[in-house]
């Protein structure tokens, strides 16, 4: 196994990570890449208290993400990578031309956002940024837990994905 | 990361209000500020005590930062209320505040969905089912279910505002609490424990001595398992719970 999931999440670690991903797919470490968080001992803690015991936590910045990618890549356990934000995602994308499937699975309302399913909200900028992501090559759906359908970019954006 | 006042007090009363208004955390969830409003209802008690009262202008934008989007696990919210009671009280920075509110979320989801949906719940569940199977009583059974379900539920909910409240934004500590962390492994085994003695129990009650009716629950439960196999991506579990449920009404009427 290796690093295979490459998620948008602004809530991070939280349930649907860790028990609707984590079980099914027997999660054995999560990348957790934020700039802030990374600088953030307490915020790590936190963080680090909502993963089981038996997975992994790493904290990275975009830029040491960059860097060890290929050590998580070539870890035997199965593993996500998550951003709070698509900025971020977009950024390590750039850097990462092997990043070929991002799944957005949560962008929760923001004054300026619209919603695009009930668990996505973006502003035509982040839309923008995910179609841009989209025109690189890479895979983008909407998907929230494993038992839910994963909605396609171009659904998604036409204010079609799950309600 | 931030130093607690410890001549900060939260009174019995509004300590007691806040606890009664954690139960309608949800009240008024939606998809955009998840339980944001009931956070700001549960924390109202407290920022009365806010200089100015209800009607000074901290009151006000405390109310407003506290409305906005906020998802965590409804019984273990009650820790981040607590939290965030303690720091506005104590006069923590707005910018400390809102970061918490980001942060905390997150963890407290985790630990809660791992704890109580994915724990405590089935559990709860299987002890009823063995309550079933032994021969009590409906009533009997949902009463089982409910005292089992609701002495994790309200035990959460109580010391998880006072955790919050005592530790403040530090609350990290508070989660790295043993049974928090430790709980969902070996609830996870009792419950394994208890549905392996009470399915056994509860197919006996179900089918009876004889075996007429074997035949038909074997072939109910593979049919369930193939529709719910057909289903899987297509259909959440909670509109196939409800699918099932109306179609069971259905069946009690028309038999």
């Amino acid at each position: 196994m290796t690093l295979e999931m490459f998620r948008i999440d602004d809530r991070l670690v939280h349930g649907q990570v860790v028990v609707g991903w984590g079980q099914p797919c027997a999660l054995g470490f999560l990348v957790l890449v934020d700039d802030a968080v990374a600088q953030s001992a307490w915020e790590q803690d936190l963080y680090r208290m909502g993963v089981p015991p038996e997975m992994e936590i790493i904290f990275d910045t975009v830029v040491t993400a960059t860097a060890r990618l290929s050590e998580y890549r070539a870890d035997c356990r199965t593993g996500m990578l998550i951003t709070s934000d698509i900025d971020t995602m977009v950024r390590l994308a750039a850097a990462l031309p092997d990043i070929r499937n991002v799944t957005v699975g949560g962008v929760h309302h923001k004054p300026g956002r619209i919603a695009r399913a009930r668990y996505i909200y973006l502003t035509p900028e982040e839309a923008l940024r995910l179609q841009a992501l989209a025109a690189c090559g890479v895979t983008v759906v909407a998907q929230d837990v494993p038992q839910g359908a994963a909605t396609p970019l171009d659904v998604l954006l036409r204010g079609e994905g799950p309600t | 990361m931030s130093s607690r006042n410890p001549e900060t007090t939260l009174p019995w009363r509004v300590r007691a209000a806040i606890l009664l208004r954690l139960f309608a955390i949800q009240g008024a969830w939606n998809y955009e500020t998840m339980m944001g409003n009931g956070v700001a209802f549960a924390l109202e008690p407290a920022l009365r005590l806010l200089p100015g009262g209800h009607r000074g202008e901290p009151f006000r934008q405390a109310m407003t930062r506290h409305s906005g989007y906020f998802n965590a696990h409804p019984y273990l919210a009650a820790v981040a209320v607590g939290a965030l009671a303690r720091a506005e009280l104590d006069g923590v920075p707005v910018s400390q505040i809102e970061r918490f509110r980001v942060a905390a979320p997150g963890p407290l989801g985790s630990v809660g969905d791992r704890l109580v949906w994915a724990g405590w719940l089935p559990f709860s569940s299987c002890v009823a089912l063995l309550a079933f199977g032994l021969g009590l009583s409906p009533g009997g059974v949902v009463l089982v279910f409910l005292g089992t379900f609701n002495l994790l539920h309200l035990g959460l909910r109580i010391w998880g505002l006072n955790a919050g409240w005592s530790q403040g934004l530090d609350v990290a500590a508070t989660l790295a609490n043993p049974v928090l962390r430790q709980a969902p492994a070996y609830v996870a085994r009792a419950t394994a424990l208890v549905a392996g003695m009470a399915l056994p129990v509860a197919a006996h009650g179900i089918i009876g001595p004889g075996r007429v009716l074997l035949g038909g629950v074997l072939a109910s439960v593979a049919t369930g398992a193939l529709i719910v196999t057909l289903l899987h991506g297509r259909l959440e579990g909670w509109r196939l719970a409800t699918l099932a449920l109306a179609a069971f009404v259905l069946f009690s009427m028309v038999r």
